[in-house]
């Protein structure tokens, strides 16, 4: 059965273009524009794995991997934070949080895809 | 007077933040770029309809958007260093993890195939700088050894009883002996590296750093047989609690 990706971006046509990548890769992708949204996506879902955007409006990809983290029915999913931002102190942050793999903007998809089939093969 | 310098100084701020704020904000159309390329090119490879073609073009613009990207990174730095509005924040630092998170974040999957290789001596000690500007210094070194050579580079780790010598090696080009004096001046190219993209920022950069970090910093080179970087950090007498 195809794994459940939930993608979290608020950039229209990144996420666009993201979520044909995956589902060329054979995965069954949800999409959400913005940490609140992504939230629902995941309660409602229970996707296999979570990629976030940091800077995102109404929640941000921290908040909303504190509130993954905090909650015991989604805390076990690995979630992939992207970030523009290459300081190692902001990845830092990201892993201390909480995140399980980080990858910066911009980036070549192997790069992401090896990220996830770490953890989903 | 006093009014003017302000003037002048905010200016300088407001300067550095635009160039901040732009440089962030231009990753996510770039990224959008190159993943729409990617798009096209798996599609195109599942439709059997990659030819050699398609494949250089494509490689081309990819290859491009990362010369961009790391031009932006760069001016940013630059932009920084030069309004004097660079932070150095010290702290308790251990070299060869530093170096491991850059050989992940940027020197792994690579379409080349090429690894970095690491190699630690000694018993570890942390030294007392400032992470980011590490991480550049280090990014910048490899990135250049692997732009100006086609085998692996190596980069050596070795703690010493007072300091800790790290060597940045590769077997590519070299520099040319005319060439060493400026080697580190802002835009300053190599006369050999013409036709290797750059800004020639990176080693001014990586210079900057080094010495704020109260770091030295030595260049060997030979023209076609390769170059090492030399950093040295002394062990801090004390490290201050963070």
């Amino acid at each position: 059965m195809n794994k459940t990706i939930l993608l979290i971006e608020d950039k229209p046509t990144l996420l666009d273009t993201l979520k044909s990548l995956l589902e060329l890769n054979h995965y069954k992708v949800i999409v959400a524009s913005n940490g609140a949204e992504g939230m629902e996506q995941a309660k409602l879902n229970r996707p296999d794995l979570v990629i976030s955007d940091i800077y995102m409006p109404v929640l941000n990809g921290y908040e909303l991997l504190e509130l993954l983290k905090k909650d015991d029915m989604l805390r076990n999913i690995p979630v992939i934070m992207l970030t523009a931002k290459t300081e190692i102190d902001e990845i830092d942050l990201a892993m201390q949080k909480g995140a399980d793999g980080y990858v910066t903007k911009p980036f070549v998809f192997k790069n992401l895809h090896a990220i996830i089939k770490k953890f989903l093969h | 007077m006093i009014q003017s310098l302000e003037k002048e100084r905010s200016l300088l701020e407001m300067k550095t933040h635009f160039i901040s704020m732009a440089s962030h904000e231009f990753k996510t159309p770039l990224t959008a770029i190159s993943s729409t390329m990617e798009l096209l090119q798996t599609k195109l490879q599942m439709d059997n309809l990659l030819d050699q073609f398609y494949t250089h073009n494509i490689s081309k613009i990819s290859s491009e958007i990362f010369k961009l990207n790391t031009m932006l990174d760069e001016i940013l730095t630059l932009s920084t260093i030069v309004s004097n509005n660079i932070e150095v924040r010290k702290q308790a630092v251990e070299i060869e993890r530093v170096i491991a998170d850059i050989k992940y974040q940027y020197f792994s999957e690579r379409k080349d195939d090429r690894v970095l290789n690491l190699k630690v001596s000694g018993t570890p000690q942390p030294i007392y700088a400032d992470r980011n500007q590490l991480s550049k210094i280090f990014t910048n070194l490899v990135s250049n050894a692997f732009k100006y050579s086609s085998s692996n580079p190596v980069v050596k780790v070795h703690y010493q009883k007072t300091r800790v010598v790290i060597k940045v090696t590769d077997d590519g080009l070299g520099i040319p002996e005319k060439d060493m004096p400026y080697l580190f001046q802002s835009f300053f190219r190599g006369s050999n590296v013409d036709a290797i993209e750059g800004t020639g920022l990176g080693l001014s950069i990586v210079k900057d750093f080094v010495e704020r970090n109260n770091g030295n910093i030595f260049v060997e080179s030979k023209e076609n047989k390769g170059t090492t970087f030399t950093i040295i950090f002394k062990y801090p007498d004390h490290i201050p609690a963070a």
